[in-house]
């Protein structure tokens, strides 16, 4: 079997490590920052292997609501989490509206280690019992956000400024 | 916008990554881009096959990146700028996800260690 695709996510911190660490276990912490530009809902936080995180993210009328599974917990150390992108309103794991093939699984691993005051964390997604689709498509995003996709990038600059000229 | 039109006819956005996977079909839509092209003007400067190309038109068809005269001898090809704008949408807010909230943690962070630096110069 070929090897899953990662989309891996690196950033280093300032602040130590006992610090960044509860900013991501604990609940009322978690809600402040987590989920872009988003008002952070959590339902239910129960952080052991097996415990549930239930998560509500609000964009004014717009709610996204996704569900975790903890699989490890090794404090200061490493997370890691299945992560159901996206759920109905009783929590049911669901195909994602917009992107069906996006995986509905996403094995989530977080690590965090000591950077000279700071803490680097190093976030990995993976596709998790998912289907050869599912597995394409999150490979397709992945490898767009690299190289290839500055092409595509370049592609839509053309086109604007073709449909403006075409407008003006 | 007008082009919303074309919304209820969207094809998911799985065919537009696969159609954007290969560096052909990117640089036909590249050469589209500059206007409105027959298969032959497009193969001209590829070292393939006018066949091949039309196959590679059929999978951006397919995918809604482009559109092609039913009527007309020579079928132009044009493109289709919204299911393109859908997949860079898409794909800023899988980049921005962490992203933005790793900035907004960085908030988080500053203001905890102030709360901290408070509570120790109390002491």
């Amino acid at each position: 079997m070929s090897e899953l695709p990662e989309y891996i996510t690196d950033r280093v911190f300032d602040a130590p490590r006992a610090m960044v660490w509860r900013a991501w276990t604990d609940p009322e912490l978690l809600a402040r920052w987590y989920g872009p530009g988003a008002e952070t809902i959590i339902h239910a936080f129960d952080l052991k292997p097996g415990g549930m995180w239930l998560n509500e993210m609000k964009w004014g009328e717009n709610s996204m609501l996704s569900k975790a599974i903890f699989k490890e917990v090794a404090p200061l150390e490493r997370l890691v989490w299945h992560h159901h992108s996206s759920t109905d309103s009783e929590w049911n794991t669901v195909a994602n509206p917009k992107m069906p093939d996006w995986p509905r699984i996403l094995l989530t691993t977080v690590t965090f280690e000591d950077d000279g005051p700071g803490t680097k964390v190093r976030l990995i997604w993976a596709p998790f019992e998912a289907t050869d689709a599912e597995i394409a498509c999150f490979a397709g995003a992945v490898a767009n956000m690299g190289k290839g996709w500055e092409s595509g990038f370049a592609i839509m600059d053309e086109m604007f400024a073709e449909l403006q000229a075409e407008n003006s | 916008m007008e082009q919303l039109r074309y919304m209820n006819a969207q094809p998911t956005l799985d065919a537009v990554f696969a159609a954007l996977a290969d560096p052909t079909r990117r640089a036909i839509l590249s050469r589209l881009a500059e206007g409105q092209a027959s298969v032959t003007e497009i193969a001209a400067p590829f070292e393939i096959s006018q066949p091949a190309v039309s196959r590679h038109l059929k999978v951006l068809e397919r995918a809604g990146l482009i559109e092609r005269d039913v009527d007309e001898q020579r079928r132009p090809a044009r493109l289709k700028a919204e299911n393109m704008a859908a997949a860079v949408d898409w794909l800023a807010e899988f980049k921005e996800f962490w992203g933005t909230s790793f900035n907004q943690l960085d908030d988080v962070l500053a203001h905890m260690k102030r709360a901290e630096a408070k509570e120790t110069s109390h002491e």
